[in-house]
Protein backbone atom coordinates (compact mmCIF):
# COMPACT_ATOMS: atom_id res chain seq x y z
CA UNK A 1 0.00 0.00 0.00
CA UNK A 2 2.78 2.06 0.74
CA UNK A 3 4.08 2.70 -2.92
CA UNK A 4 0.45 3.43 -4.61
CA UNK A 5 0.14 6.62 -5.92
CA UNK A 6 -1.52 9.18 -4.10
CA UNK A 7 -4.46 11.09 -6.36
CA UNK A 8 -6.34 13.42 -3.97
CA UNK A 9 -4.46 15.21 -1.03
CA UNK A 10 -5.97 17.53 0.84
CA UNK A 11 -4.75 18.47 4.25
CA UNK A 12 -5.89 20.82 6.70
CA UNK A 13 -7.90 22.57 4.69
CA UNK A 14 -9.76 26.29 5.53
CA UNK A 15 -11.97 27.68 2.95
CA UNK A 16 -14.67 30.24 3.19
CA UNK A 17 -17.75 30.83 0.82
CA UNK A 18 -17.52 33.84 -1.14
CA UNK A 19 -20.69 35.23 1.18
CA UNK A 20 -17.72 34.90 4.18
CA UNK A 21 -19.27 31.44 5.97
CA UNK A 22 -17.16 28.98 6.75
CA UNK A 23 -17.33 25.87 4.11
CA UNK A 24 -14.33 23.86 5.36
CA UNK A 25 -12.85 24.01 8.85
CA UNK A 26 -9.68 21.22 8.99
CA UNK A 27 -10.83 19.26 6.28
CA UNK A 28 -8.49 16.32 5.60
CA UNK A 29 -9.19 13.40 3.03
CA UNK A 30 -6.83 11.31 0.74
CA UNK A 31 -7.21 9.19 -1.92
CA UNK A 32 -5.29 6.41 -3.46
CA UNK A 33 -4.87 5.57 -7.22
CA UNK A 34 -7.50 2.76 -8.33
CA UNK A 35 -9.61 3.41 -4.87
CA UNK A 36 -12.95 5.32 -5.21
CA UNK A 37 -14.75 7.57 -2.43
CA UNK A 38 -18.44 7.82 -2.02
CA UNK A 39 -19.40 11.37 -0.63
CA UNK A 40 -22.28 12.55 0.80
CA UNK A 41 -23.85 15.77 2.01
CA UNK A 42 -26.62 17.10 2.73
CA UNK A 43 -27.23 20.96 0.69
CA UNK A 44 -24.55 23.42 1.16
CA UNK A 45 -22.42 21.37 3.10
CA UNK A 46 -19.86 21.81 0.93
CA UNK A 47 -19.88 18.76 -1.51
CA UNK A 48 -19.75 21.46 -4.54
CA UNK A 49 -16.54 23.60 -3.78
CA UNK A 50 -14.76 20.19 -2.19
CA UNK A 51 -15.12 19.14 -6.28
CA UNK A 52 -14.54 22.63 -6.77
CA UNK A 53 -11.16 22.92 -4.92
CA UNK A 54 -9.78 19.30 -6.71
CA UNK A 55 -10.36 20.92 -9.92
CA UNK A 56 -9.42 24.21 -8.91
CA UNK A 57 -12.24 26.59 -9.43
CA UNK A 58 -12.09 27.46 -5.96
CA UNK A 59 -8.81 27.83 -3.82
CA UNK A 60 -8.23 26.63 0.31
CA UNK A 61 -7.59 30.05 2.50
CA UNK A 62 -5.37 27.58 4.22
CA UNK A 63 -4.13 24.24 3.77
CA UNK A 64 -3.24 22.22 1.05
CA UNK A 65 -5.06 20.62 -2.03
CA UNK A 66 -2.75 18.48 -4.06
CA UNK A 67 -3.98 16.23 -7.19
CA UNK A 68 -1.76 14.32 -8.82
CA UNK A 69 0.84 15.57 -6.90
CA UNK A 70 0.83 18.92 -7.65
CA UNK A 71 -0.35 21.92 -5.72
CA UNK A 72 -3.43 23.62 -6.65
CA UNK A 73 -3.03 27.07 -6.13
CA UNK A 74 -4.74 30.04 -7.74
CA UNK A 75 -1.51 31.49 -9.76
CA UNK A 76 -0.91 27.81 -10.77
CA UNK A 77 -3.24 27.92 -13.88
CA UNK A 78 -1.12 25.78 -16.00
CA UNK A 79 -1.05 23.04 -13.61
CA UNK A 80 -4.89 23.41 -13.27
CA UNK A 81 -5.35 23.41 -16.75
CA UNK A 82 -3.12 19.93 -17.12
CA UNK A 83 -4.64 18.66 -14.01
CA UNK A 84 -8.64 19.16 -15.39
CA UNK A 85 -7.43 17.18 -18.52
CA UNK A 86 -6.74 14.18 -16.18
CA UNK A 87 -9.91 14.57 -14.94
CA UNK A 88 -13.48 12.96 -15.92
CA UNK A 89 -16.56 14.75 -15.00
CA UNK A 90 -20.46 13.39 -14.59
CA UNK A 91 -23.06 16.01 -13.54
CA UNK A 92 -23.44 19.16 -11.71
CA UNK A 93 -20.95 21.50 -13.25
CA UNK A 94 -19.71 19.03 -15.84
CA UNK A 95 -22.64 19.76 -18.67
CA UNK A 96 -22.20 18.95 -22.28
CA UNK A 97 -21.29 21.91 -24.74
CA UNK A 98 -24.99 23.22 -25.71
CA UNK A 99 -23.18 23.74 -29.44
CA UNK A 100 -21.31 20.53 -29.84
CA UNK A 101 -22.78 17.58 -31.18
CA UNK A 102 -22.59 14.07 -28.89
CA UNK A 103 -20.03 13.03 -31.30
CA UNK A 104 -17.73 16.17 -30.83
CA UNK A 105 -18.57 16.31 -26.86
CA UNK A 106 -17.20 12.92 -26.55
CA UNK A 107 -14.04 13.56 -28.75
CA UNK A 108 -13.51 16.78 -27.40
CA UNK A 109 -11.06 15.53 -24.37
CA UNK A 110 -8.93 13.44 -27.71
CA UNK A 111 -8.59 16.95 -29.09
CA UNK A 112 -7.44 19.09 -26.15
CA UNK A 113 -4.89 16.24 -25.77
CA UNK A 114 -3.84 16.56 -29.38
CA UNK A 115 -4.51 12.97 -30.46
CA UNK A 116 -4.74 12.11 -34.25
CA UNK A 117 -7.97 11.90 -36.87
CA UNK A 118 -7.85 8.20 -37.08
CA UNK A 119 -6.89 7.16 -33.25
CA UNK A 120 -9.85 9.85 -32.23
CA UNK A 121 -12.27 8.32 -34.91
CA UNK A 122 -11.55 4.72 -33.82
CA UNK A 123 -11.93 5.76 -29.86
CA UNK A 124 -15.17 7.54 -30.74
CA UNK A 125 -16.91 5.00 -33.16
CA UNK A 126 -15.89 2.67 -29.58
CA UNK A 127 -17.33 4.44 -26.90
CA UNK A 128 -20.27 5.58 -28.55
CA UNK A 129 -20.67 1.36 -29.46
CA UNK A 130 -20.17 1.13 -25.66
CA UNK A 131 -22.93 3.64 -24.30
CA UNK A 132 -25.03 2.58 -27.15
CA UNK A 133 -25.22 6.21 -28.39
CA UNK A 134 -24.25 5.38 -32.29
CA UNK A 135 -27.76 7.49 -33.16
CA UNK A 136 -27.52 9.77 -31.04
CA UNK A 137 -23.89 10.99 -32.35
CA UNK A 138 -24.98 13.76 -34.44
CA UNK A 139 -27.95 14.88 -32.31
CA UNK A 140 -27.14 18.30 -29.95
CA UNK A 141 -27.27 17.82 -26.46
CA UNK A 142 -30.55 20.08 -26.23
CA UNK A 143 -32.24 16.94 -28.00
CA UNK A 144 -31.68 14.15 -25.79
CA UNK A 145 -32.79 12.54 -21.97
CA UNK A 146 -31.76 13.06 -19.27
CA UNK A 147 -30.96 9.40 -19.02
CA UNK A 148 -28.63 9.78 -22.75
CA UNK A 149 -27.42 13.30 -21.55
CA UNK A 150 -25.69 11.90 -18.70
CA UNK A 151 -24.58 8.70 -20.84
CA UNK A 152 -22.83 11.06 -22.81
CA UNK A 153 -21.28 12.52 -19.89
CA UNK A 154 -20.15 9.04 -19.61
CA UNK A 155 -18.49 8.84 -22.47
CA UNK A 156 -16.91 11.57 -22.01
CA UNK A 157 -14.96 10.98 -19.40
CA UNK A 158 -14.19 7.55 -20.43
CA UNK A 159 -13.23 8.32 -24.09
CA UNK A 160 -9.23 9.68 -23.11
CA UNK A 161 -9.07 7.51 -20.53
CA UNK A 162 -8.18 9.77 -17.72
CA UNK A 163 -6.91 8.73 -14.23
CA UNK A 164 -9.64 10.40 -11.83
CA UNK A 165 -13.22 10.44 -12.56
CA UNK A 166 -16.02 13.20 -10.82
CA UNK A 167 -19.26 11.93 -10.78
CA UNK A 168 -21.64 14.22 -8.95
CA UNK A 169 -25.27 13.27 -7.78
CA UNK A 170 -25.10 10.27 -10.48
CA UNK A 171 -27.94 8.34 -9.57
CA UNK A 172 -30.58 11.09 -8.16
CA UNK A 173 -33.92 11.50 -9.56
CA UNK A 174 -33.12 7.91 -11.93
CA UNK A 175 -35.84 4.94 -12.06
CA UNK A 176 -34.57 1.96 -10.87
CA UNK A 177 -33.96 0.14 -14.69
CA UNK A 178 -31.25 3.46 -15.21
CA UNK A 179 -30.32 3.61 -11.58
CA UNK A 180 -29.28 -0.30 -12.13
CA UNK A 181 -27.69 0.65 -15.18
CA UNK A 182 -25.58 3.69 -14.05
CA UNK A 183 -24.29 2.22 -10.98
CA UNK A 184 -23.36 -1.30 -12.63
CA UNK A 185 -21.47 0.94 -14.97
CA UNK A 186 -19.49 3.37 -12.00
CA UNK A 187 -18.81 -0.47 -10.80
CA UNK A 188 -17.46 -1.34 -14.19
CA UNK A 189 -15.01 2.02 -13.81
CA UNK A 190 -14.08 1.20 -10.50
CA UNK A 191 -13.23 -2.44 -11.63
CA UNK A 192 -10.90 -1.13 -14.00
CA UNK A 193 -9.01 0.40 -11.75
CA UNK A 194 -10.26 3.93 -12.65
CA UNK A 195 -9.63 6.66 -9.20
CA UNK A 196 -13.31 7.51 -8.99
CA UNK A 197 -14.98 10.70 -6.47
CA UNK A 198 -18.90 9.95 -6.45
CA UNK A 199 -20.80 12.82 -4.91
CA UNK A 200 -24.04 12.64 -3.78
CA UNK A 201 -26.76 14.40 -1.65
CA UNK A 202 -28.14 10.45 -0.72
CA UNK A 203 -26.00 8.02 1.28
CA UNK A 204 -25.59 5.39 -1.44
CA UNK A 205 -25.21 1.84 -1.20
CA UNK A 206 -21.50 0.97 -1.23
CA UNK A 207 -20.37 -2.28 -3.28
CA UNK A 208 -17.63 -0.51 -5.33
CA UNK A 209 -14.09 -2.17 -5.29
CA UNK A 210 -11.74 -0.35 -3.03
CA UNK A 211 -14.20 2.03 -1.97
CA UNK A 212 -14.56 4.06 1.31
CA UNK A 213 -17.92 5.93 2.48
CA UNK A 214 -17.39 9.58 3.58
CA UNK A 215 -19.97 12.37 5.04
CA UNK A 216 -18.80 16.17 4.55
CA UNK A 217 -20.85 17.39 7.66
CA UNK A 218 -19.78 20.90 9.58
CA UNK A 219 -16.88 21.98 7.75
CA UNK A 220 -14.81 18.31 7.92
CA UNK A 221 -15.01 15.00 5.87
CA UNK A 222 -15.95 11.98 8.10
CA UNK B 1 -2.19 19.93 -35.54
CA UNK B 2 -5.07 18.65 -34.13
CA UNK B 3 -6.03 21.16 -31.85
CA UNK B 4 -5.30 23.66 -35.14
CA UNK B 5 -7.78 21.71 -37.00
CA UNK B 6 -10.07 22.14 -34.28
CA UNK B 7 -9.02 26.07 -34.21
CA UNK B 8 -9.87 26.41 -37.76
CA UNK B 9 -13.36 24.59 -37.26
CA UNK B 10 -14.41 26.50 -34.55
CA UNK B 11 -13.74 29.25 -36.59
CA UNK B 12 -15.87 28.07 -39.63
CA UNK B 13 -18.93 26.86 -37.18
CA UNK B 14 -18.74 30.78 -35.99
CA UNK B 15 -19.11 32.36 -39.02
CA UNK B 16 -21.45 30.07 -39.93
CA UNK B 17 -23.72 30.07 -36.64
CA UNK B 18 -23.65 33.61 -36.61
CA UNK B 19 -23.53 34.49 -40.48
CA UNK B 20 -25.80 38.08 -40.06
CA UNK B 21 -23.50 38.90 -36.81
CA UNK B 22 -20.26 38.19 -38.72
CA UNK B 23 -21.68 40.16 -42.53
CA UNK B 24 -22.86 42.74 -40.32
CA UNK B 25 -19.69 43.12 -38.73
CA UNK B 26 -17.80 42.84 -42.28
CA UNK B 27 -20.13 45.43 -43.79
CA UNK B 28 -19.70 48.36 -40.95
CA UNK B 29 -15.79 47.52 -40.94
CA UNK B 30 -15.96 47.96 -44.94
CA UNK B 31 -17.99 51.51 -45.18
CA UNK B 32 -15.71 52.83 -41.93
CA UNK B 33 -12.79 51.78 -43.41
CA UNK B 34 -13.66 52.79 -46.64
CA UNK B 35 -14.53 56.22 -45.42
CA UNK B 36 -11.34 56.16 -43.82
CA UNK B 37 -9.27 55.34 -47.21
CA UNK B 38 -11.62 58.61 -48.59
CA UNK B 39 -9.99 60.76 -45.80
CA UNK B 40 -6.41 59.60 -47.03
CA UNK B 41 -6.76 59.95 -50.47
CA UNK B 42 -8.57 63.69 -49.83
CA UNK B 43 -5.02 63.94 -47.49
CA UNK B 44 -2.55 62.82 -49.81
CA UNK B 45 -3.98 64.78 -52.71
CA UNK B 46 -4.29 68.18 -50.67
CA UNK B 47 -0.76 67.67 -49.32
CA UNK B 48 0.27 67.46 -53.07
CA UNK B 49 -1.27 70.23 -54.23
CA UNK B 50 -0.45 72.47 -51.73
CA UNK B 51 3.63 71.16 -52.41
CA UNK B 52 2.83 72.25 -56.00
CA UNK B 53 1.44 75.77 -54.91
CA UNK B 54 4.63 76.29 -52.33
CA UNK B 55 7.26 74.83 -55.65
CA UNK B 56 6.22 77.70 -57.37
CA UNK B 57 6.93 80.37 -54.28
CA UNK B 58 9.50 83.16 -54.66
CA UNK B 59 11.16 85.61 -53.08
CA UNK B 60 12.51 88.93 -54.55
CA UNK B 61 15.10 91.20 -53.37
CA UNK B 62 15.24 94.84 -54.64
CA UNK B 63 18.55 96.49 -54.97
CA UNK B 64 19.18 99.71 -53.98
CA UNK B 65 19.69 102.17 -56.02
CA UNK B 66 23.38 103.25 -55.22
CA UNK B 67 24.34 99.59 -55.55
CA UNK B 68 27.21 98.79 -58.28
CA UNK B 69 26.49 95.96 -60.23
CA UNK B 70 29.45 94.09 -58.84
CA UNK B 71 28.46 94.58 -55.27
CA UNK B 72 25.05 92.78 -56.87
CA UNK B 73 26.79 89.96 -57.69
CA UNK B 74 28.59 89.97 -54.49
CA UNK B 75 24.69 90.27 -53.27
CA UNK B 76 23.55 87.31 -55.63
CA UNK B 77 26.10 85.14 -54.08
CA UNK B 78 26.01 85.74 -50.72
CA UNK B 79 21.81 84.69 -50.82
CA UNK B 80 23.16 81.24 -53.18
CA UNK B 81 24.87 80.38 -49.97
CA UNK B 82 21.99 80.54 -47.19
CA UNK B 83 20.86 77.29 -46.80
CA UNK B 84 18.14 76.50 -48.28
CA UNK B 85 18.04 78.54 -51.00
CA UNK B 86 17.73 76.68 -54.34
CA UNK B 87 18.49 79.12 -56.65
CA UNK B 88 19.17 83.19 -56.85
CA UNK B 89 18.82 84.94 -60.50
CA UNK B 90 19.44 89.14 -61.14
CA UNK B 91 16.72 90.74 -62.69
CA UNK B 92 18.36 93.84 -64.53
CA UNK B 93 16.27 97.02 -65.12
CA UNK B 94 15.96 96.14 -68.76
CA UNK B 95 15.14 92.51 -68.37
CA UNK B 96 12.12 93.71 -65.59
CA UNK B 97 10.73 96.41 -68.08
CA UNK B 98 10.60 93.51 -70.74
CA UNK B 99 8.81 91.57 -67.82
CA UNK B 100 6.13 94.05 -66.91
CA UNK B 101 5.55 94.73 -70.75
CA UNK B 102 5.07 90.82 -71.14
CA UNK B 103 2.66 91.04 -67.65
CA UNK B 104 0.73 94.13 -68.73
CA UNK B 105 0.57 93.48 -72.22
CA UNK B 106 2.29 96.90 -73.40
CA UNK B 107 5.05 98.74 -72.25
CA UNK B 108 4.53 101.13 -70.10
CA UNK B 109 8.18 102.66 -70.06
CA UNK B 110 7.97 104.39 -73.49
CA UNK B 111 8.84 107.54 -72.16
CA UNK B 112 11.43 106.59 -70.14
CA UNK B 113 14.14 105.41 -72.48
CA UNK B 114 17.09 107.03 -70.86
CA UNK B 115 16.08 106.12 -67.33
CA UNK B 116 14.42 103.16 -65.99
CA UNK B 117 12.82 103.85 -63.33
CA UNK B 118 12.62 99.94 -62.38
CA UNK B 119 14.53 98.44 -59.42
CA UNK B 120 16.76 95.33 -59.94
CA UNK B 121 16.24 92.63 -58.41
CA UNK B 122 17.21 89.08 -57.25
CA UNK B 123 14.57 86.45 -57.42
CA UNK B 124 15.14 83.70 -55.08
CA UNK B 125 13.48 80.09 -55.15
CA UNK B 126 13.80 77.62 -52.45
CA UNK B 127 14.37 73.78 -51.51
CA UNK B 128 11.01 72.07 -50.63
CA UNK B 129 11.63 71.52 -47.11
CA UNK B 130 12.42 75.24 -46.48
CA UNK B 131 8.98 76.60 -48.09
CA UNK B 132 7.56 77.26 -44.56
CA UNK B 133 6.90 80.75 -42.81
CA UNK B 134 9.39 80.61 -39.97
CA UNK B 135 12.20 79.56 -42.28
CA UNK B 136 11.23 81.98 -44.70
CA UNK B 137 11.34 84.67 -42.32
CA UNK B 138 14.88 83.37 -41.18
CA UNK B 139 16.17 83.56 -44.34
CA UNK B 140 14.42 87.40 -45.00
CA UNK B 141 16.02 88.51 -42.03
CA UNK B 142 19.49 87.30 -43.14
CA UNK B 143 18.93 89.35 -46.50
CA UNK B 144 18.21 92.14 -44.69
CA UNK B 145 21.60 92.26 -43.13
CA UNK B 146 23.14 91.77 -46.36
CA UNK B 147 24.16 95.54 -48.11
CA UNK B 148 22.70 96.96 -51.19
CA UNK B 149 19.08 95.33 -50.31
CA UNK B 150 16.40 97.71 -49.83
CA UNK B 151 13.17 95.38 -49.85
CA UNK B 152 12.54 92.25 -49.56
CA UNK B 153 8.87 91.13 -50.58
CA UNK B 154 7.32 87.38 -50.81
CA UNK B 155 3.43 86.14 -50.16
CA UNK B 156 4.57 85.94 -46.44
CA UNK B 157 0.18 86.31 -45.57
CA UNK B 158 -0.54 84.33 -48.01
CA UNK B 159 1.59 81.75 -47.07
CA UNK B 160 1.22 82.06 -43.28
CA UNK B 161 -2.82 81.51 -43.98
CA UNK B 162 -2.23 78.60 -46.36
CA UNK B 163 0.05 77.04 -43.63
CA UNK B 164 -2.74 77.33 -40.78
CA UNK B 165 -5.19 76.02 -43.45
CA UNK B 166 -3.49 73.18 -43.90
CA UNK B 167 -2.98 72.56 -39.89
CA UNK B 168 -6.82 72.54 -39.37
CA UNK B 169 -6.92 70.17 -42.30
CA UNK B 170 -4.38 67.84 -40.81
CA UNK B 171 -5.93 68.07 -37.14
CA UNK B 172 -9.87 67.67 -38.46
CA UNK B 173 -8.16 64.53 -40.52
CA UNK B 174 -6.18 63.18 -37.63
CA UNK B 175 -9.58 63.84 -35.45
CA UNK B 176 -11.74 62.18 -37.70
CA UNK B 177 -9.49 59.15 -38.77
CA UNK B 178 -9.09 58.38 -35.39
CA UNK B 179 -13.02 58.40 -34.58
CA UNK B 180 -13.14 55.63 -37.79
CA UNK B 181 -10.56 53.36 -36.46
CA UNK B 182 -12.09 53.72 -32.83
CA UNK B 183 -15.69 53.38 -34.47
CA UNK B 184 -14.52 50.09 -35.93
CA UNK B 185 -12.56 48.47 -33.22
CA UNK B 186 -15.95 49.28 -30.80
CA UNK B 187 -18.54 47.70 -33.56
CA UNK B 188 -16.37 44.93 -34.27
CA UNK B 189 -16.26 44.10 -30.45
CA UNK B 190 -19.22 44.38 -29.87
CA UNK B 191 -20.34 42.23 -32.38
CA UNK B 192 -17.34 39.31 -31.32
CA UNK B 193 -18.84 39.67 -27.63
CA UNK B 194 -22.37 38.68 -28.88
CA UNK B 195 -21.90 35.67 -30.52
CA UNK B 196 -19.20 34.99 -27.47
CA UNK B 197 -21.73 35.71 -24.80
CA UNK B 198 -24.15 33.63 -26.41
CA UNK B 199 -21.85 30.27 -26.12
CA UNK B 200 -20.17 31.40 -22.61
CA UNK B 201 -21.70 27.98 -21.15
CA UNK B 202 -19.94 25.84 -23.30
CA UNK B 203 -17.00 27.67 -22.84
CA UNK B 204 -17.24 27.20 -19.19
CA UNK B 205 -17.33 23.45 -19.91
CA UNK B 206 -14.39 23.45 -22.10
CA UNK B 207 -12.28 25.08 -19.65
CA UNK B 208 -13.63 22.33 -16.79
CA UNK B 209 -12.22 20.57 -19.39
CA UNK B 210 -8.90 21.86 -19.52
CA UNK B 211 -9.13 23.70 -22.61
CA UNK B 212 -6.98 27.03 -22.32
CA UNK B 213 -7.50 30.67 -22.88
CA UNK B 214 -5.75 31.30 -25.97
CA UNK B 215 -7.22 27.52 -27.18
CA UNK B 216 -10.80 29.02 -26.78
CA UNK B 217 -9.80 32.60 -27.93
CA UNK B 218 -7.76 32.05 -31.46
CA UNK B 219 -10.91 31.35 -33.33
CA UNK B 220 -12.12 34.37 -32.43
CA UNK B 221 -9.12 36.53 -33.07
CA UNK B 222 -8.04 35.14 -36.29
CA UNK B 223 -11.88 35.38 -37.15
CA UNK B 224 -11.25 39.14 -35.91
CA UNK B 225 -8.21 39.45 -37.85
CA UNK B 226 -9.64 38.24 -41.07
CA UNK B 227 -12.40 40.76 -40.51
CA UNK B 228 -10.47 43.40 -40.30
CA UNK B 229 -7.70 42.64 -43.05
CA UNK B 230 -10.94 41.68 -45.51
CA UNK B 231 -12.73 44.56 -44.70
CA UNK B 232 -9.92 46.67 -45.53
CA UNK B 233 -9.05 44.73 -49.07
CA UNK B 234 -12.42 45.12 -50.07
CA UNK B 235 -12.85 48.63 -49.43
CA UNK B 236 -9.68 49.67 -51.49
CA UNK B 237 -11.15 47.10 -54.16
CA UNK B 238 -14.34 49.37 -54.42
CA UNK B 239 -11.64 52.13 -54.75
CA UNK B 240 -9.46 50.88 -57.22
CA UNK B 241 -11.91 49.90 -59.37
CA UNK B 242 -13.99 53.38 -59.11
CA UNK B 243 -10.30 55.32 -59.76
CA UNK B 244 -10.55 53.32 -63.43
CA UNK B 245 -13.83 54.21 -63.94
CA UNK B 246 -14.00 58.17 -63.10
CA UNK B 247 -11.91 60.39 -64.58
CA UNK B 248 -11.39 64.03 -63.44
CA UNK B 249 -8.62 66.07 -65.09
CA UNK B 250 -8.59 69.26 -63.50
CA UNK B 251 -6.98 68.07 -60.19
CA UNK B 252 -4.60 65.10 -60.36
CA UNK B 253 -6.11 62.25 -57.31
CA UNK B 254 -2.59 60.80 -55.32
CA UNK B 255 -3.30 57.11 -54.15
CA UNK B 256 -1.42 55.54 -51.64
CA UNK B 257 1.05 53.11 -53.02
CA UNK B 258 -0.29 49.27 -53.40
CA UNK B 259 2.52 48.82 -50.66
CA UNK B 260 1.05 50.95 -48.36
CA UNK B 261 -2.61 49.56 -49.26
CA UNK B 262 -0.91 46.18 -47.95
CA UNK B 263 0.55 47.57 -44.59
CA UNK B 264 -2.99 49.09 -44.18
CA UNK B 265 -4.85 46.10 -44.78
CA UNK B 266 -2.53 44.45 -42.41
CA UNK B 267 -2.95 47.16 -39.99
CA UNK B 268 -6.64 46.69 -39.95
CA UNK B 269 -6.19 42.93 -39.34
CA UNK B 270 -4.43 44.03 -36.77
CA UNK B 271 -7.44 46.21 -35.62
CA UNK B 272 -9.21 43.14 -35.75
CA UNK B 273 -7.32 40.94 -33.42
CA UNK B 274 -7.19 43.45 -31.02
CA UNK B 275 -11.24 44.09 -31.44
CA UNK B 276 -11.40 40.60 -31.23
CA UNK B 277 -9.41 40.42 -27.95
CA UNK B 278 -12.02 43.09 -26.50
CA UNK B 279 -14.23 41.43 -27.33
CA UNK B 280 -13.99 38.23 -25.92
CA UNK B 281 -11.58 39.18 -22.92
CA UNK B 282 -14.79 38.50 -20.18
CA UNK B 283 -14.83 35.03 -21.32
CA UNK B 284 -11.38 35.11 -21.03
CA UNK B 285 -11.99 35.88 -17.30
CA UNK B 286 -13.59 32.86 -16.43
Amino acid sequence: MADEKIIVELNNVFLRSSRGYEVFRNLNFKLLAGHSAIIHGTAGSGKSSFIEMIIGRQFAESGSVEVFGNLIKPRKKGVIRKNRRKIGGVGGIFSLVPSYTVAENISFPLILSGAGRKYRNERLSEILTEFSLLKQAKEFPSNLTRVENMLVQFARASIAHQPLLIIDEPLAGLDQETYRKVYEYMFKLAVSGLTLIIVSSEKLENRLPNCRSYQITEGAIL
Amino acid sequence: MTRFFHILKELYRNVRRNIMTTLSAIMVMILLLFLFDIFWIASVTSNKLYRDFLSELQMEVFISEEASDSATVTLQESILNIKGVNNAEIVSRELARQQLAMLVGVDLLIGYDTVNPLPRSIIISFDDEYLEVDKLQEIEERIYNFNSVSNVFYSKSWLAKVEKTKSIISRVGLFLGGLILLTVLISSASSMSLTTRARASGFEQMRLLGAGKIFLALPFLIEGILIGFFSAFLGWIVILYGKNKIDITQIEIVYPSYQEILIFCLLAGFLGLASGYIGIRKMLKM
